[in-house]
């Protein structure tokens, strides 16, 4: 099984300068180290299982430009009812990636309810998702994944990693000063 | 014996709510409106139907309450101008979400809330919701104003502006 920084490797070196990246929980600080790009939010002292509905509305509003989200699984199960809302208003440039570690890992990697017997692709496949994947190998998703950026989603990707040790994440400023100043980084790139 | 079920409130009759429903579509148009994103209920359904008729609104219904704060947030981030519209019930479910999504990014965003168990304030009832629902915006500090009848525009620009210039989320409540 992969770690998340394989992962993070295969997933910056696919990301076109344009994508929006958004972030959460146990992603946010790892993704962040690999890129500073005004166009990367960090879903962090928000609202948990609200990183994913956020990507979508982002997705509405900027159909010209690819938006993922990578979100937990533990973030996910909390929302579930967020992959129908998606598939039921499907924005074709969402791309919505769960890390599944099966732990909540910012508080000390307790299991996650299901961990081991929920399967987060069937979720996506009930959901009625066009594009569902699933990796647990770097090297196989750095083949494969290029070709599911190019087709119209909204795509869900599973990747299945080995739990990290990464601490909670926080700002160092407002939520409020960071939502304006991706604002702006969304309109000054979008003209 | 179990109880009996009765009907929870008299509802208006529905030739009134779909002109006030008209009214409200043409105030939210006349504030360019681009997305209207909740969940509809018994006084908001003729919103979505006539909403889902107008090419220049695009209706995004979700599962819970929660997901509207947050997708409207992603919208206004991304530029559109969206509005909210869910029952006090769900406002009530989507605390967190509100918190964390349109509050703490500053979002000015409007939300027309229907208030469930209005009529029934004073009186008793096993219904607890309205007797929360203010009390709950008012600890949240979410402004608020009542939606007027024959001034459903005119209320809806006010809370509008308030939402501009506070940078932050209003409520406007559907009795």
């Amino acid at each position: 099984m992969m770690t998340r920084d394989e992962c993070f490797a295969v997933l910056h070196e696919l990301r076109r300068h344009d994508v929006v990246v958004i972030t959460t929980m146990s992603a946010a600080a790892p993704w962040a180290r690999l890129s500073d790009s005004s166009l990367n939010f960090a879903s962090v002292s928000s609202a948990m299982a609200h990183a994913a509905d956020f990507a979508m509305g982002i997705a509405l509003a900027r159909p010209e430009r690819q938006v993922w989200v990578l979100n937990g699984d533990g973030s996910l199960l909390m929302s579930l009812g967020t992959l129908v809302t998606i598939c039921q208003t499907p924005p074709p440039n969402l791309v919505h990636f769960v890390l599944e570690n099966n732990t909540y890992e910012v508080t000390g990697n307790q299991l996650i309810p299901g961990a081991g017997k929920a399967a987060m692709v069937q979720f996506a496949h009930g959901a009625g998702f066009p594009q569902v994947h699933e990796f647990q190998c770097a090297e196989t998703m750095s083949r494969e994944l290029p070709a599911i950026l190019e087709r119209a989603g909204p795509a869900f990707v599973n990747l299945r990693m080995a739990p990290g040790r990464e601490p909670a994440p926080s700002l160092d400023r407002p939520l409020s000063d960071c939502a304006r100043e991706f604002r702006q980084a969304l309109e000054k790139q979008g003209s | 014996m179990p109880p009996k079920i009765i009907t929870r409130e008299p509802a208006t009759d529905e030739a009134t709510m779909r002109e006030r429903s008209t009214r409200i579509v043409a105030g939210l148009l006349d504030l360019d409106i681009t997305h209207a994103v909740g969940v509809a209920d018994n006084m908001s359904r003729f919103i979505f139907d006539e909403l889902n008729e107008d090419p220049s609104v695009s209706v995004v219904p979700v599962c819970r309450e929660g997901e509207a704060w947050a997708i409207a947030s992603g919208l206004w981030v991304g530029g559109k101008r969206p509005v909210v519209l869910i029952q006090n019930t769900g406002f009530l479910e989507a605390g967190d979400a509100l918190r964390g999504t349109a509050v703490d990014m500053g979002v000015p965003l409007p939300a027309l809330i229907g208030y469930r168990g209005y009529r029934s304030l004073s009186t008793p009832t096993p219904d607890s919701v309205a007797s929360l629902f203010e009390p709950t915006l008012r600890a949240w500090g979410l402004p608020y104003h009542f939606l007027q009848e024959n001034k459903e525009g005119e209320t809806l620009r006010a809370a509008f502006m308030e939402a501009q210039s506070l940078g932050q989320p209003v409520a406007v409540l559907m009795t």
